[in-house]
């Protein structure tokens, strides 16, 4: 597409051109609606497992509470796990990143931008193929097991009075999927089916989009964007990108053995027969683990850009903190072992998972001690983003050393699977990623909308959401301490425990409050917010000398930079004692800027929508409800109608090209010498290159 | 200067960026392939730790192999390495016809590996009764050649999928031309896949005793 | 940087030395295979053997995936995911037993 609406030609449809409607949606190849589609689908996964929260929370907030069956509690706190994990952080993660990664490198786009649409498509396929385990799948009490034939009580599901009953048939194995649990001898029915074979469509999402922005960072910078000129948020990005590249094919052959087990009979997990089931931790915690940075490392690229804004000054140890980053992440791929001390790994193993766990303290640590440099001494404003950064900080710290006592050995045998474990990573994850990229809409809000969100609502978002959460995962830490057991249904009243169980499940509420705020303030604001202007936060970095809301090409002039915190040197010069000082024409730069990025010079070739990235990752799911259902005739009959969508599209994607010729535009643009340059983007993708694992 | 600046279009790269000077899409296959080592490597351990574990019900994948006729196999994929190269540079020289040839040549030594495989599966099933749920040896076996055989196959569809272009066209435009480099770059990464598994699987695996 | 690239690429010629050399190499490692057979070599034939494919594989990726000539930071990718590989999965087979520390 272009800045004016060509009419595109060559290709055997007609090229979609619509720019608006449902199909403009379908068909977009921008990052930043592409960001947008991310964003809301992750939001709504978030309040659906948040809903799954709250229920699991009812059922606790008695002694021997019977508002949900066994069955039922197994499915929601596996799908609230794998929900908030990889259909909530992650993808609201990707959401910024899509959205920001080419405005924050000064780019018009990513490398590949139609890859960019196979990614969200398939993420969105994914999401659903997953939740449609609610409607299709089964699970039954497991059978034939030497005369058992269906245990009951905690085994279950289904069995016995009570309500939501109907979500007993969906997965019930953990967000691990520990095997040989979620096997095929002991979860039969197809629901962990449907979580095996989501979970590896959503994996090919971040897979592909993992190279598109690798690729981006490397090869689309603006002129004098060095590596180390990059916000700290691109720079984030390019490792988060680096880990799922990494670890994404780790959990993809995991998956496919329990895919192979469940269906086709294999026995790599069938304990029974001599599988190994502690394979199946190491596979599974060795993409486990850098997973868990791959949801904290965009929250603390999204934090080291607030914290400086807001407190006026440049980031405390720029380099450091990158370094510590990366740091964070290759030590990340050496500590898989610790969420296994309990699985009877040799003390060697266990000596050296837990030090080398240890160590990674030491980069964190960096990292919360140049956010603390941040913002000593500097003039601090407490907006709302920089309420959630600071949060972030501060939440963060708190799960960060309680996950420090789990690298000591002792200690940790006696935490594991107690509700002290789930203390810790809701503190690092809620607390931490979730905080963050609550600053992150709060900040960039203006970019997506070109107005500003409600400061007195988002206040009272933040305390309020402050409040419930230390209300729900603070208690947490004593009950695990207490022998609370996770993942547990019922509990006894002579424990105890029902006091702080009740404290859990209000703040529970609280948040669950907090976050109906944030939505009203979200949706009242997208519409009545007060105008943003170019620079409503005095910001330091690229993306805010692109117009708000961000135009179709991002930069009319592509920004030449030269420093780090790029736009700040436009507007602040230095006095004698160093401090910065605002220059007298600081407005007038922003407004000149702003004028200059709205008024192209002369038309901007964009690349055009296409229909193909859709209808490949539709081809995707049906794929793989034919694997679930390959038994029969009509399953093996879907295998290859998915195969069919998805090797047409790969055709039609291979012969279409990325931009469609522009007539006599480029004669034109050719004649006038100054123009700025057009976005020539490379004429296509790699088509099949993604589509093998 | 204006040398570096012809170098710098010869490799397509954008001359208003800051980057790498490699092309986008090459750069996107190298990453790629670099995280098939990880894919790889998980099914090549999974299999080197179930092929010496003992008491398995028999036969062990290491009890029946043909040698002989993997050692043959072998050498066609390795053969079709050389016919790829060719293909590429028949295609860097303008040489529309070489570069389709050799193409050809390429995905008939690649269907040719996955005709062996597909006897050499048929033969342990049917002959030696070694099927996927037989021990999971046999499963980890299948498992790790069946996914290197579904590389090759794809291989082979992106091969044959330039050779039409190719003949339909009279010859490859500069952006499928970068497509044969990058299905070369593919093509040669399975091949050395195929290189650990024939050494590390076939020719050292021995059945526990 | 790639500024070589187009210069120093083999000829065909080269190409198909190249091939005769991999295919040699091949030859070498079956016939060690029965060798080994007959004259039981003990770890020397696993050494040998991986030494080969070693060999082989670098030749591959080096000259008909042409990283020599390419930009470095190709092959550092490359390499760190090999290397990342290697030692990952050695671990893993390590704690797993599948690989003694002592014999």
């Amino acid at each position: 597409m272009t800045a004016t609406a060509e009419r595109p030609t060559t290709t055997i449809f007609r090229r979609p051109s619509s720019t608006k409607g449902l199909w403009s949606w379908i068909t977009t190849v921008d990052h930043k609606r592409i960001g947008i589609m991310y964003g809301y689908a992750a939001f709504t996964f978030f309040i659906i497992g948040g809903m799954e929260a709250l229920l699991l929370r009812i059922q606790l907030s008695q002694a021997n509470g019977e508002f949900l069956t066994a069955g039922a509690y197994n499915a929601l706190f596996t799908m609230h796990g794998t929900t908030m994990i990889f259909l909530f952080v992650m993808p609201a993660s990707s959401a910024l990143m899509n959205y920001l990664l080419p405005l924050l490198i000064g780019a018009r786009d990513v490398a590949f931008p139609r890859l960019n649409a196979l990614s969200w498509w398939i993420f969105f396929f994914g999401g659903i193929f997953l939740y449609s385990t609610f409607i299709f799948g089964t699970s039954a009490a497991p059978v034939g097991v030497d005369g058992i034939g269906g245990i009951d009580g905690n085994l279950a599901p289904g069995g016995g009075p009570g309500s939501f009953n109907f979500l007993a048939d969906s997965p019930d194995g953990g967000w691990f999927g520990y095997q040989p649990n979620a096997g095929p001898l002991y979860s039969p029915g197809t629901a962990m089916d449907y979580w095996a074979l989501g979970l590896q469509i959503i994996g090919l999402a971040s897979l592909v989009s993992s190279v598109n922005f690798l690729v981006t960072v490397l090869n689309l910078r603006a002129k004098g964007m060095r590596l180390l000129r990059m916000p700290v948020f691109a720079w984030m990005t390019t490792i988060t990108s680096f880990l799922l590249l990494f670890s994404l094919p780790i959990i993809a052959v995991a998956l496919f053995m329990v895919t192979f087990d469940r269906q086709f009979g294999s026995l790599f997990f069938a304990a029974q027969a001599g599988g190994d089931v502690i394979l199946w931790q190491h596979l599974f915690w060795l993409f486990g683990h850098p997973e868990v940075y791959i949801l904290i490392l965009p929250a603390m690229g999204i934090v080291s850009e607030i914290l400086p804004t807001f407190s006026r000054k440049p980031l405390f140890g720029y380099s450091a903190v990158v370094f510590a980053g990366a740091a964070i992440a290759f030590l990340g791929f050496g500590v898989w072992a610790h969420h296994m001390f309990a699985s009877g790994i040799t003390p060697v193993a266990q000596a050296a998972f837990g030090l080398a766990t240890m160590t990674i303290a030491i980069p964190t640590g960096i990292k919360i001690f140049n956010w603390l440099g941040t913002m000593w001494m500097g003039r601090i404003r407490l907006s709302t983003p920089m309420l959630f950064a600071i949060g972030f900080v501060a939440m963060f710290t708190i799960g960060g050393l309680s996950g420090v006592t789990h690298a000591v050995v002792p200690s940790d045998w006696q935490q594991t699977d107690t509700y002290y474990i789930v203390a810790h990573f809701h503190y690092v994850i809620f607390g931490g990623a979730v905080f963050g990229l609550f600053g992150g809409l709060y900040y960039w809000f203006p970019k997506l909308t070109g107005r500003l969100m409600n400061e007195r609502l988002g206040k009272v978002h933040f305390w309020l959401m402050l409040l419930g959460f230390n209300l729900t995962f603070g208690p947490m830490h004593w009950l695990g301490l207490q022998g609370m057991v996770r993942r547990t249904w019922k509990y006894a009243p002579e424990t105890n425990l029902e006091p702080w169980n009740v404290a859990v499940t209000i703040g529970a509420f609280i948040i669950a409050f907090s976050i109906l705020i944030f939505m009203i303030n979200w949706f009242t604001s997208r519409r009545r917010g007060e105008v943003s202007g170019l620079d409503p936060w005095d910001a330091r970095t690229i993306e805010w000398m692109s117009p708000n809301p961000s135009p179709e090409y991002n930069f009319a002039v592509p920004p030449v930079v030269t420093s780090l915190d790029h736009f700040w040197h436009l507007k602040y010069d230095e006095d004698a004692e160093g401090r910065a000082v605002r220059k007298e024409d600081g407005d007038e730069i922003v407004a000149t800027i702003d004028h200059e990025q709205l008024n192209p010079a002369s038309p901007i070739h964009l690349p055009n929508p296409s229909y193909f990235p859709f209808f490949f990752a539709l081809g995707l799911p049906l794929m793989f409800y034919g694997v679930i259902y390959h038994k029969q005739l009509w399953g093996k009959g879907l295998i290859i109608v998915g195969l069919i969508i998805a090797l047409a599209a790969v055709i039609g994607w291979a012969i279409e090209p990325l931009e469609e010729p522009h007539g006599d535009h480029d004669e034109e643009e050719d004649a006038i010498p100054p123009s700025p340059p057009a976005a020539v983007l490379p004429p296509s993708e790699g088509e099949t290159e993604s589509s093998d694992d | 200067m204006t040398e570096l600046i012809h170098e710098a279009d010869l490799d397509h790269a954008h001359p208003e960026h800051e980057g790498t000077g490699v092309e986008d899409r090459k750069l996107g296959m190298w990453l790629f392939l670099s995280s098939e080592f990880l894919f790889f490597g998980a099914l090549i351990s999974n299999y080197l730790l179930y092929s010496q574990r003992p008491g398995f019900p028999q036969p062990y994948p290491a009890e029946i192999y043909d040698i002989p006729f993997t050692s043959v196999s072998s050498f066609v994929l390795l053969m079709s390495s050389l016919t790829m190269v060719l293909a590429h540079n028949a295609q860097t020289r303008e040489d529309a016809n070489g570069a389709r040839t050799w193409l050809f040549a390429t995905a008939a030594l690649g269907s040719v590996f996955l005709a062996g495989q597909v006897f050499e599966f048929t033969e342990f099933i049917v002959e030696f009764d070694m099927k996927l749920s037989t021990n999971p040896a046999a499963s980890a076996f299948y498992l790790l050649t069946g996914f290197h055989g579904t590389h090759v196959a794809i291989g082979v569809i992106m091969l044959l999928s330039l050779w039409g272009i190719s003949r339909r066209r009279g010859g490859l435009s500069d952006r499928h031309g970068l497509n044969l480099e990058l299905v070369g770059l593919y093509w040669h990464f399975v091949d050395i896949i195929w290189i650990v598994i024939f050494t590390v699987v076939y020719l050292l695996s021995e059945p526990p005793l | 940087m790639s500024s070589s690239e187009h210069i120093h690429h083999p000829s065909p010629a080269q190409y198909w030395k190249i091939a005769v050399v991999l295919a040699v190499l091949t030859a070498v490692e079956v016939a060690i295979y029965y060798i080994h057979r007959d004259f039981d070599l003990g770890n020397f034939n696993t050494v040998l053997l991986i030494g080969l494919a070693a060999l082989k594989f670098v030749i591959v990726i080096g000259w008909y995936m042409h990283l020599r000539f390419e930009n470095r930071m190709l092959s550092r990718f490359f390499t760190a995911g090999f290397i990342l590989a290697c030692a990952l999965y050695t671990i893993i087979l390590t704690a797993l037993g599948a690989i003694a520390l002592t014999r």
